[in-house]
């Protein structure tokens, strides 16, 4: 065999870039990082075949961490940009991140028609239960009893939104569930997320040691779903409510239609241009 | 089952070794990177250091198993008894106003859970072959262990509290 023409193998280390990242050390981000690269290197995806977008926020920043094609976009609007991205160019693999305010605050609407319009995106909320970047605010994941914040020092007393429970009514086809300390059990589950035909949805409970020191514990807490994946969103929908939302797996996986953009975007913008003409 | 008793031939445990080894030299090499950036010299370069030493072990596991085909096990198929590999320090354990004493501790709590894994493998293995060479590297990385004492006694004593902090991220008020 022509030994020039065998594809080098990526190791994870060939996924991250030369910048190293400003997350506070301890971050559950970290590992976010580590299990995106140990996924893409397994997967052997070549790194112009993949695009990472994300929003605003301490976690958006993975994007300038890797050395796949990277866009850092605006607040909440990771999906917007990720979707177009993917109508245009629907044979790259693109991954999407975020925090939970970035996500489910910010751009909580863009989430849940990104899951009801199951384009094949891999969206990974990295879930801190916290604003970090601006300094420690309640978040739409944030218990209503925190009263660490000096914005609400009575805690928000508003109940959070479960993820889980959000991606699976507004109709995602893949939801999973990861834990930072577990980087090669979430490597696995987003090579997971990543071949499944369709919206994946990963919430990677992510520790916040600056402005949530109390999630160190979380790693005494973690567990993984007892269940095998579910593909009824009855059931999911059972366990997800039953659950203490610290449970890890893959809950959810079915195979929904996957929403491709007409030949429209194939037309070219002459043809386009002409259907404005007055 | 445990870990030990699935490990039934030298190819095997040396891909298990290799991949201890390289983990850790990964992991502190992100915790130097860690303590660069947040301005902590003295622990990043300690973490730098070890991240050398662990990536000089794995280059000897490696010589040693030339001429044999290591298996290629996806980093979720070890099965560690822990979430990660036993040299692998835990990211959530760090600070950034850590001390080298801190640091060398950590480092420490690696190296012993490295011999705890390869000193069971020398009891448990059911292939001979497989328990003489765990317990050499078990002997080693007890060398490595008192090493690393030697290294933590030339540096005062802390405790778990990480020093004072006059410009901390979050002070509420």
């Amino acid at each position: 065999m022509d030994q020039a023409a065998k594809p080098i193998a990526l190791t994870p280390k060939d996924f991250k870039s030369a910048l190293k990242p400003v997350w506070c050390p301890g971050c559950g981000d970290f590992a976010v990082l580590n299990a995106i690269t140990k996924a893409l290197a397994f997967m052997g995806l070549p790194r112009e075949n993949v695009a990472l977008i994300s929003g605003i926020g301490c976690s958006s920043r993975i994007a300038a961490y890797t050395s796949v094609y990277g866009f850092h976009g605006v607040h909440g609007r990771a999906l917007a940009l990720a979707s177009g991205l993917k109508a245009a160019r629907p044979d790259l693999t693109v991954l999407v991140a975020g925090g939970d305010g970035d996500g489910l605050s910010i751009g909580g609407n863009h989430f849940i028609h990104a899951c009801r319009r199951n384009m094949d995106l891999t969206y990974i909320i990295m879930d801190n239960e916290v604003y970090g970047m601006t300094k420690g605010q309640a978040s739409p994941t944030t218990a209503p009893d925190w009263t660490s914040s000096k914005l609400t020092p009575r805690g928000s007393g508003i109940r959070p939104f479960q993820p889980a429970g959000l991606a699976l009514t507004a109709g995602a086809s893949f939801i999973a569930r990861g834990f930072t300390g577990d980087p090669n059990g979430l490597a696995k589950i987003l090579v997971a997320a990543m071949e499944h035909k369709g919206f994946s949805f990963v919430q990677a409970l992510s520790p916040c040691p600056t402005f949530r020191p109390e999630q160190m514990q979380w790693k005494l807490h973690v567990s993984a779903f007892d269940e095998e994946t579910s593909s009824d969103p009855v059931e999911a929908a059972q366990r997800i409510q039953a659950d203490d939302g610290m449970s890890t797996g893959i809950i959810f996986r079915n195979e929904y239609p996957v929403f491709r953009p007409g030949t429209g975007v194939d037309r070219g913008m002459g043809k386009i241009e002409s259907e404005f003409t007055i | 089952m445990s870990l030990a008793k699935k490990i039934t031939d030298l190819d095997t445990f040396l891909t298990y070794s290799v991949a201890l080894e390289e983990e850790a030299a990964g992991r502190h090499d992100e915790l130097a990177d860690m303590m660069e950036v947040h301005n902590n010299p003295e622990v990043a370069g300690t973490f730098r250091k070890l991240a050398h030493y662990s990536r000089l072990h794995a280059q000897e596991i490696r010589d040693h198993s030339k001429g044999r085909t290591l298996a290629v096990i996806a980093p979720w198929d070890f099965g560690w008894e822990s979430m990660e590999g036993p040299e692998t320090a835990d990211i959530s354990d760090v600070n950034y106003m850590m001390t080298t004493t801190q640091a060398l501790k950590i480092a420490m709590g690696n190296e012993q859970r490295a011999h705890d894994f390869y000193h069971e493998i020398s009891k448990l293995s059911p292939d001979e072959a497989v328990r003489a060479l765990a317990a050499e590297f078990a002997d080693e990385e007890k060398e490595h262990l008192e090493l690393l004492a030697k290294w933590l006694a030339k540096y005062p004593e802390s405790g778990e509290e990480m020093p004072f902090d006059p410009d901390p991220a979050h002070m509420p008020e």
